[in-house]
């Protein structure tokens, strides 16, 4: 019998970039996985938590939680937007109904590469990408829910593709959200350092597991002329 | 010598951004200290088990710290201590003040101390004719500069050699050089003079040990302790939030904090003190016991764990923020992570509407934390309160951004509001003009902004499953 | 109510209905690799820029603090009042001045070299331990710009645990109101964390290790 797995394709992902919500269908299909798309999804409701709107994250929160009530397993290209639903303790700590609710759903919501790798075991998708290719670790994924070696093992079995690390470490890109907005020139500054650490590297892509980080990443590089290509892990997955 | 604005960070932030030597100098600094700090906890195998044993001890005393601070009070006393209480800035400098003109000292020296900073100390002493001579090298420079600290354990981090060697040569007439050694010889001769005719030694302190009465100071100079042994008199000034119960309790805090901030196994030298010792030290030793805010952080559950703090400076260190800009951005005596949850906690909340959105939540400072603060979660909790109820006097989040987020969350409670709403901002991002406008003008200042697809992700065929 | 009062109220009142997590029992000391402590000292202490090494008893160790001296042309010396160094300084030259702890500020600070015992080394970290109540070493080991220490291989401990625990008396208090932990030379890293030994403390420091009592 497959695995059931309920898709959130996180707002970033279906708005701007639904070729990462297609390209994680087709993995999620290729572990053998029965994926279901139920279009009354919205947000997390990350944007207003961060920001500091914790009334207007809870609306949108619970209708996530009504969304995904019952469902085996959430699945969604973001390590942020789970880290979100994992935030939903701090978030409903003063609603115990809600609260519940939460709890029975935040160990069954995965990033993809978590899921792939933690719940379903498998590591090897059969995917081809001749290439060199560095991974980004998203700080949500890496730091809230502690996803290194997840993804690297996943890109290891890439026929063709050759992985190799930033140079900087595990430095955050500067997107952050409302802060790419609300200080621009920080973010910005924040996403060359991380470039920087490509330096040298000759590699031929980025990839990460968040769509808000290459879209930061990708956004910094056209803009300042590179052609590097910039792709979620998704879509390398899926190739 | 005053600070910046915290209220002003993004300016500031903007500002420090144009400064291509702060940031060579930021760049190498905090590089040389992740290098090092690495190094340092590499070798220690229970590393994770040192910081739960920290944390779970702070956590312990802070929650019963009416209880320590009594007994570390009592028995300082009975050591021979002279223990002052002084519930905010105006009232640690007002005893610091009195005790200096009791015992008729003029001539003032003082180590590094964070707390002193914060009650700015020296400006108060100065309005009395008794301003300190800072004798920690970075303090030093940063006092001869007329500026404010920018590192918690490095304060002129901001600074190149170049800058210090003009400075030195402009203010001591020092013949030029940039060498640090030769430098640090010329403050080495300069403040030996001062120690030689001090007369009282002001201090800060890094751990109070209940049990004993201890206070203990952590230093590499040998600053600190002339100065807490040439002057007949000393006064340390502490928080009162660096208690700790046990005289044991030391050794995992002497374990983690200079690893943390340095790199080193163990800082130069740790002087513990408890009482005076009149044969061959300061005839008097005062404490004073600052507030400051602190109680009402102790009283504020969520918020308690802010004071667990040991200032080692790891998450200035980390922070890819603090990496860019540095601290005087902050506008704060407490740059970095740690200060933009602390500062807006205390007496005078400095940025409390605007320090706990200068961080992209990266969680770095959390990963290097010694004692384990959840910082990200604790700078969560400080937003949601700016914008639910800021302090008096700061500016309110701007109404146009409650407004956004209103109306943001109205159209995500259900999927056919957000499809109008998205619908609307897509057509609204193919408007040329649009693009230059609000958030996405500060967008595309600086990157591009992808062109919306044509059909979403929902409304392709894939998704119908 | 006084201020000691008030304060402690506010943090009371607040505090009110609190229930504290517990207070962790004390950690044991780590286990240290090697079983020899001199030999840990010495590495750990060379590491940190000091340096160190044995002597067989304190006669050599007086012979050795002679040359010392004499290698680093050192003409006035600031000694601690510590029973062990009388026979150490009876074997110095006449020209070398000598000046005990009750000399003034001035001409400690002015003396080229310190000279004490220390009460307890650690080999974890290569510290010295120096106990005042035992020993009038604060000066001495802080004004010059050298530090010579004498240190019987018996006060050596294995842990900064171990040497926390030697300076508690049984009922629990310190037994000195100071005590000074000393990791090797004075050093600053303030001007572009470049290490720069020797700022305002000692720039050498020199530790004879001696094996008999």
């Amino acid at each position: 019998m497959s695995t059931k797995v309920a898709l959130f394709a996180t707002c970033l992902a279906d708005q701007f970039w639904p070729e990462v919500a297609t390209a994680t269908v087709k993995v999620l299909e290729r572990a053998g996985c029965t994926v279901t798309f139920d279009a009354r999804q919205t947000c997390c409701g990350q944007p207003a938590f961060n920001s500091g709107y914790r009334d207007d994250a809870k609306a949108v929160a619970r209708h996530w939680l009504d969304v995904f009530a019952g469902a085996e397993h959430v699945v969604m290209p973001s390590g942020s937007c789970a880290a979100m639903v994992h935030r939903y303790e701090q978030l409903f700590a003063d609603e115990p109904g809600q609260l519940a609710r939460a709890h029975e759903l935040i160990g069954r919501t995965h990033e993809l590469a978590g899921f792939l790798v933690r719940v379903l075991g498998v590591t090897d998708l059969g995917a081809r990408f001749p290439g060199k290719v560095a991974f980004h670790d998203s700080c949500h994924g890496l730091r809230e829910l502690g996803q290194r070696e997840e993804p690297r093992a996943l890109l290891r079995q890439v026929t063709g593709l050759e992985l190799v690390e930033f140079t900087n470490g595990a430095t955050c890109c500067g997107f952050g959200g409302t802060f790419a907005v609300k200080f621009p020139e920080l973010s910005t500054a924040m996403a060359d350092h991380r470039l920087a650490g490509t330096a040298g590297l000759a590699i031929d892509a980025i990839t990460a597991v968040d769509a808000s980080c290459l879209m930061q990443l990708r956004g910094r590089l056209q803009r300042t002329g590179s052609n590097l290509r910039v792709l979620h892990l998704a879509e390398i997955l899926a190739s | 010598m005053t600070h910046l604005d915290a209220e002003h960070f993004d300016q500031n932030a903007r500002a420090a951004l144009q400064d291509a030597t702060l940031r060579q100098a930021l760049r190498r600094a905090t590089d040389l200290f992740a290098e090092r700090r690495a190094r340092a906890i590499g070798a220690v195998e229970d590393w994770e088990a040192l910081r739960e044993q920290a944390r779970a001890i702070k956590a312990h005393t802070l929650a019963r710290l009416d209880h320590y601070l009594t007994q570390f009070a009592d028995q300082a006393e009975r050591a021979g201590v002279k223990v002052h209480w002084a519930k905010d800035a105006a009232a640690a400098c007002r005893i610091v003040a009195q005790i200096a003109a009791d015992h008729d000292c003029h001539r003032l020296v003082k180590a590094k101390s964070m707390a002193t900073e914060e009650i700015g100390l020296n400006a108060a002493l100065a309005r009395a004719d008794k301003e300190p001579i800072e004798t920690d090298l970075g303090e030093w420079i940063i006092q001869l500069a007329g500026e404010t600290p920018s590192h918690i354990i490095v304060p002129a981090i901001h600074k190149t050699r170049q800058a210090i060697g003009a400075l030195f040569v402009d203010q001591l007439g020092i013949p030029p050089t940039t060498e640090p050694a030769v430098l640090a010889d010329h403050a080495r001769q300069r403040l030996r003079a001062h120690f030689a005719q001090a007369d009282l030694g002001i201090s800060g302190v890094n751990f109070g040990v209940a049990e004993t009465g201890t206070i203990l100071i952590l230093e590499n100079e040998g600053n600190a302790r002339m100065t807490t042994t040439l002057p007949r008199v000393h006064i340390a000034v502490m928080g009162i939030e660096k208690v700790i119960p046990r005289f044991a309790d030391l050794e995992v805090f002497l374990r983690l904090l200079p690893r943390s901030g340095t790199g080193q196994h163990l800082t130069t030298y740790q002087s513990l003190l408890t009482g005076p010792s009149p044969q061959d030290g300061p005839r008097e030793l005062h404490v004073v016991l600052l507030d400051n805010g602190r109680s009402r952080i102790v009283a504020d559950e969520a918020m308690r764990s802010t004071l667990a703090c040991i200032r080692c400076g790891a998450c200035l260190n980390a922070c890819p923020v603090y990496q860019q800009i540095g601290g005087h951005a902050y506008g704060s005596v407490y740059p970095g992570p740690i200060g933009a949850i602390l500062s807006p906690q205390l007496d005078g909340h400095a940025g409390a509407t605007t320090l706990p959105f200068a961080s992209s939540l990266c969680g770095a400072c959390k990963d290097v934390c010694p004692v384990k603060i959840d910082i990200p979660s604790l700078l969560l909790e400080l937003r949601h309160r700016a914008v639910l109820s800021p302090p008096p006097h700061q500016r309110r989040r701007p109404f146009l951004e409650r407004l956004g987020f209103r109306l943001w969350a109205f159209c995500h409670r259900g999927p056919r509001r957000q499809a109008l709403l998205m619908f609307l901002t897509r057509l609204l991002l193919r408007v040329p003009g649009v693009r230059r406008l609000g958030p996405a003008g500060a967008w595309t200042a600086t990157r591009e902004l992808p062109a919306p697809p044509r059909l979403p992700f929902r409304r392709r065929p894939e998704a119908r499953r | 109510m006084n201020d000691r009062e008030s304060m402690l109220a506010a943090l009371r009142n607040g505090l009110c209905g609190t229930t504290a997590p517990p207070l962790p029992p004390v950690l044991p000391s780590p286990e240290l690799p090697g079983k020899d402590c001199a030999e840990r000292f010495a590495t750990m202490l060379r590491q940190v820029g000091g340096a160190c090494e044995q002597v067989r008893d304190l006669a050599a160790a007086a012979r050795r603090v002679a040359e010392l001296l004499a290698a680093a042309e050192v003409r006035s010396l600031a000694v601690s009042d510590a029973p062990e160094l009388a026979g150490v300084l009876e074997a110095l030259p006449p020209t070398i001045r000598v000046y005990g702890p009750e000399s003034d500020r001035t001409t400690l600070l002015a003396a080229d070299c310190g000279l004490s015992t220390a009460q307890v080394g650690i080999a974890e970290t290569g510290s010295l331990v120096l106990v005042a109540a035992d020993e009038r070493h604060r000066l001495c080991s802080l004004l010059p710009p050298r530090h010579l220490v004498l240190l019987p291989c018996s006060r050596l401990c294995a842990s900064l645990g171990a040497a926390l625990a030697a300076l508690s008396s049984p009922d629990g208090r310190p037994r000195s109101p100071t005590v000074t932990f000393v990791t090797g030379p004075s050093r600053t890293a303030d001007i572009e964390l470049e290490l720069v030994i020797g700022v305002h403390g000692p720039r050498h420091l020199h530790v004879l290790l001696i094996e008999l009592p």
